[in-house]
């Protein structure tokens, strides 16, 4: 599925706009032999044409730039036509300008780029080309760009046209492609040429042409174009008129309201008009006579029947407009067509474009579908870092740590601090995540040794005990960092997105994140399998009093367990400052989903944890793929089916069995 | 031989049953103590009284009774039974929604027939029903009413919505986490899932309860709007005061007598109580069922005091609150309840509110709306590590010296 040559083409595409924007400021630099004439010297060869365009004397100006093919001429052709050349009457010369701090111009040499004097501007003159000159400017341009001799500003100019189409573009697009040489430029001309003569070719035998061929193609802008082909508008008349291009007949009350078909006819004066309950309601009020209205008493009029009977009674008496009812709405109706038309003229176009969109649909929706799983991984691996410091207090140790979600806090919190140390966000990042790991260890072993390990013989205090340190936590960092969120800026290299096609892309800070809780997965699994911290570690929770005798000491062990958690839940949290917002109460929205994670997954198990964040992350994000306005709905039917889950898998998804399930 | 010794004497022996009010001397003492306390406000009050209380503070009082309800309440399912539920507070939330639709279409409808009656012609019912849907639901942008206010209309109906509603869901979820022996610390999170996903359902604009912004004016009562808020607030506050005590005396006969045992036992042993036959999953059910029930009706007497009601009131934290209270006034004795979700509550908002002073160090300034939680979280780690018994436990002290 993957079109590995358009993949290379947009990387090629980046690389030459990046090589674009260098261009023009190398252009600028001083001619290096006297042969070449400067460009202000062929300017002043056709100076009036210059200062006062008109559609007329452009092609003047282009044939001596072309003939002189001074340095810096598209530049200076972007500019003028962008209206930032300016004149200076005094002596005819044109300049680029900067507006200066003081509101005057700074004039700047169109040959060299030096910066020349100050003016005000009534010194000297904008020149403003109206649209059709600019028109014509563009026109050359784009030919100038694509005769190019540099296949990177060729490819940039392919972009600038793509991103503003234009029927002007056609002809110079299409003798550039005749003699395109690169194959890569060449495949890229024709759909452009594709998509330029979809939309503006005059005859239908190219226009359809066009439009096969983008058949299949996936991208927006291909998309848009067939779409825009396919706009309809809704329009009705008592027969279809000749030439035109129906999209489909509409049958009033059964696919289209009826009241609204007949809404339309009463707009334009066809019919007279369907009166509402507020229309009968004010009629009534206008010809109240003595307190009654054709001869009901106006006390009675407090619902629809007698109001409608004293309506008739009006009705007859020749004093209001008559009342419309269904039957004379559907007889209304019934004379007419009602049909919504395609406002491209040719059958021929539109069925062509019709056909084109509908061959794109599975690879459109196998794409998507792509695109939600990425995101569902982004996020279950999210769900994965805020739960694995967990899956070892709560999965291993079976301690409930409320105070967890502000470890995350914490950690984030650090990134902070380290950021507003150190300016550089590489460095930063790097100093910030042991760091981090190493705050919240610390604080994760202050608490085990002051409150959690009083505490084992009763889970349930450890909950309130630690929600208490949780509370007092989360206050204390508001206290110091105020209640406004803190920005944790990812360093440039993770800010960008891996684009696939138009329809897939990811975030790198996504994939970044990603890496991390693979990385941690791992980490985690060997320690728990593979080193003698491990070991000790499993055999304290499966039988602190034979563990003790056989040599460990329990209290360290916890100790360490512990740590070890908590400084995992600090790491996550300047991961996930990242891509959320630092502020006192972001690990109070992690921390019932963590322990659902670690719930669902099943506890005691680091693959457990895993499996509960994919499940998690990928129910929300297939759930918000049915109703994506409402990602409350998202989460609130994701709990309710955790609640139901549970109820058929009381131990997770991954259930220890055995004496290691621990009851 | 065998049969010479006489089979009373294996069987424990069992105390003269002296009566319900004997057995427990406390419920006198607190019906006593409540009594006086409902006279001295009402007599101090500005509605009724000398003018002592301002109206706000008799709102407060009334609204820290309701508090006092739903902590007895979560005392006998937590301090009793063992089932430390954090979804009580889900079912406070839900008897106060409740009630407060009733309170808001009943009050919209009279505006709203009011400004309609005006016109020439009398409104229909159509027109009262749309125009007091507009007026409600303009907020989320909508003008319909949606299906579950069909009878808001109806303070009947809706007053048995505040009993069966949180009655049937707690009832519902009851069945399902007991029937699949979900135990301890995972139903606790399971609990809180629940009103984790309530609160968020309550959140969405387009579940018919006005979304973020909840429901508002809660403290007009129609069919009593002349009635001045000094006089309405005595009310509710004999109203709470009357229910608090009913919730008591209900509660403490629940609590003693062999059900009492049974729950109690149940918290220390599930299994052995099982292995006795009992059917331990019935008994949780009642117990969670029955005080989800009288949260709901103290939700339902809180909320047309504060006013206002919206999710952020259900959020999973309230019902944690719930339980600290419940912790710091001391576990598995009615009055610790009530006098820690008093204490705590009186002295959160008397400190939140600005009403105690800052203290001045010199280097800082302690603000107490700043280091209010800091204190409360610290303090309740204290409760918990040091004196588990809570505040209720120095009761001991004094009865035993006696």
């Amino acid at each position: 599925m993957l079109r590995l040559p358009r993949l290379a083409a947009f990387a090629a595409c980046l690389i030459a706009l990046a090589c674009f924007g260098a261009a023009p400021a190398a252009a600028q630099t001083p001619p290096a032999s006297d042969s070449i004439t400067p460009l202000q010297d062929v300017l002043q060869q056709v100076q009036p044409q210059v200062a006062n365009p008109s559609r007329a004397t452009v092609p003047q100006v282009l044939g001596a730039l072309l003939a002189a093919d001074a340095p810096g001429t598209v530049a200076f052709l972007r500019a003028w036509a962008d209206r930032e050349v300016y004149e200076r009457p005094a002596d005819g010369l044109f300049f680029f300008a900067r507006d200066t701090a003081n509101r005057n111009l700074m004039l700047v040499d169109i040959d060299t780029g030096a910066e020349l004097a100050e003016v005000t501007s009534r010194e000297v003159n904008q020149i403003r080309p109206n649209a059709g000159v600019r028109r014509e400017i563009g026109a050359a341009l784009v030919s100038f760009e694509l005769l190019n001799p540099d296949p990177a500003r060729r490819l940039a100019a392919l972009e600038n046209i793509a991103r503003s189409p234009d029927s002007e573009q056609i002809e110079p697009l299409q003798a550039a492609f005749a003699i395109e040489e690169d194959n890569r430029i060449s495949e890229r001309m024709e759909r452009l040429l594709d998509l330029l003569n979809a939309r503006f070719a005059t005859d239908t035998a190219t226009r359809v042409d066009a439009i096969d061929g983008l058949s299949g193609d996936i991208s927006t802008e291909a998309r848009r174009i067939l779409n825009q082909i396919l706009q309809t508008r809704a329009e009705f008349a008592p027969e279809i008129p000749e030439g035109t291009n129906v999209a489909r007949v509409r049958t009033p009350g059964v696919d289209m309201d009826l009241a609204a078909a007949y809404a339309t006819l009463a707009d334009a004066g066809l019919a007279p008009p369907h009166l509402g309950r507020n229309a009968i309601r004010d009629a009534l009020r206008n010809n109240v006579v003595d307190g009654t209205v054709g001869g009901v008493p106006v006390h009675l009029l407090d619902n629809d029947e007698r109001r409608r009977e004293a309506y008739e009674a009006l009705e007859a008496a020749g004093m209001v407009a008559p009342l419309v009812t269904e039957e004379d709405m559907r007889a209304a109706v019934a004379e007419y067509v009602f049909f919504d038309a395609y406002l491209e003229p040719d059958p021929a176009v539109t069925t062509a474009a019709r056909a084109s969109l509908d061959s794109t649909r599975t690879a459109i929706s196998l794409w998507q579908f792509l695109s939600i799983s990425l995101d569902a991984v982004s996020l279950a691996s999210i769900f994965f870092l805020a739960a694995i410091g967990l899956a070892i207090t709560f999965g291993v140790m079976r301690v409930i740590n409320m105070a967890h979600g502000e470890f995350i806090m914490m950690g984030a919190y650090t990134g902070y601090v380290v950021q507003t140390v150190i300016p550089n966000y590489t460095t930063s990042l790097v100093v910030a995540l042991p760091l981090a790991f190493a705050v919240t260890f610390a604080a994760g072993v202050a608490m085990e040794r002051l409150v959690i390990r009083h505490l084992y013989t009763r889970p349930l205090e450890t909950l309130l005990a630690t929600f208490g340190i949780s509370i007092a936590l989360q206050q204390l960092a508001k206290n110091i960092f105020g209640t406004q969120a803190r920005p944790l800026t990812a360093p440039d290299w993770l800010a960008g997105a891996i684009q696939v096609n138009d329809l897939v892309s990811v975030a790198s800070i996504r994939v970044a994140i990603f890496a991390m809780a693979l990385g941690f997965l791992v980490l985690l699994l060997f320690i728990l399998n593979r080193t003698r911290l491990g070991l000790e570690v499993r055999a304290v929770t499966q039988n602190p009093g034979m563990a003790a005798s056989m040599g460990i000491n329990p209290d360290r062990i916890n100790m360490l367990t512990f740590g070890l958690g908590s400084g995992i839940a600090g790491v996550a949290g300047v991961a996930i400052g990242l891509v959320a917002q630092v502020t006192s109460e972001m690990g109070a929205n992690y921390i019932v989903q963590s322990f659902m994670t670690v719930v669902v997954g099943g506890v005691g198990s680091v693959f457990g944890t895993l499996a509960g964040a994919t499940l998690i992350g990928a129910l929300q994000k297939g759930i918000e793929w049915f109703n994506p306005t409402n990602t409350l709905a998202a989460q609130t039917y994701m709990v309710l089916f955790i609640i139901l889950f549970i109820q058929f898998r009381p131990k997770g998804i991954v259930a220890l069995k055995g004496r290691a399930a621990g009851d | 031989m065998s049969m010479d010794i006489p089979r009373q004497s294996l069987a424990p022996t069992k105390p003269p049953r002296r009566g319900f009010l004997r057995d427990n001397p406390s419920v006198l003492w607190f019906m006593g103590l409540l009594g006086l306390f409902t006279l001295g406000v009402t007599v101090l009050s500005e509605g009724m009284g000398i003018g002592m209380v301002s109206t706000n503070l008799v709102k407060i009082l009334g609204m820290t009774l309701c508090l006092c309800l739903i902590a007895i309440a979560m005392d006998v399912v937590w301090g009793y039974c063992g089932i430390l539920s954090l979804g009580h507070f889900a079912f406070f939330g839900l008897g106060g929604y409740a009630i407060g639709m009733w309170l808001m279409y009943a009050r919209t409808e009279i505006v709203i027939r009011d400004s309609l009656g005006r016109g020439t012609i009398p409104p229909t019912p159509a027109e009262i029903s749309e125009g007091v849907a507009a007026q409600i639901f303009g907020v989320v942008g909508s003008s319909e009413l949606p299906l579950i206010w069909t009878f808001a209309g109806s303070l009947p109906f809706q007053l048995s919505m505040v009993v069966l509603v949180p009655g049937l869901l707690a009832l519902v979820f009851g069945w399902l986490a007991f029937r699949s022996r979900v135990t301890g610390v995972y139903l606790s999170i399971l609990t809180q899932a629940m009103t984790l996903a309530l609160a968020l359902y309550l959140f969405q604009n387009d579940t018919g309860l006005r979304g973020n912004n909840g429901l508002s004016g809660l403290q007009n009562i129609p069919g009593a709007l002349d009635v001045p808020q000094s006089v309405l607030s005595v009310w509710f506050f004999w109203a709470s005061a009357l229910a608090l005590g009913l919730g008591y005396m209900l509660f403490a006969w629940v609590v003693s007598g062999k059900f009492g045992s049974v729950i109690r036992a149940i918290r220390d042993n599930e299994a052995r109580v099982r292995f006795l036959g009992y059917n331990v999953e019935g008994y949780k059910l009642f117990v969670f069922t029955i005080t989800a029930i009288i949260s709901g009706i103290a939700g339902a007497l809180y909320y047309p005091q504060a006013g206002i009601i919206n999710p952020a009131e259900i959020a999973p934290i309230a019902s944690i609150y719930l339980a600290v209270w419940v912790a710091i006034g001391g576990r598995g004795r009615l009055y610790g309840a009530v006098i820690g979700a008093a204490s705590v509550s009186l002295l959160s908002s008397w400190l939140t509110g600005g009403g105690a002073p800052n203290i001045d160090l010199g280097l800082y300034r302690i603000v107490w709306t700043d280091w209010w939680l800091v204190l409360l979280g610290l303090g309740f780690v204290a409760v918990t590590l040091f004196f588990p018994k809570g505040i209720g436990g120095l009761f001991d002290y004094l009865v035993r010296k006696s």
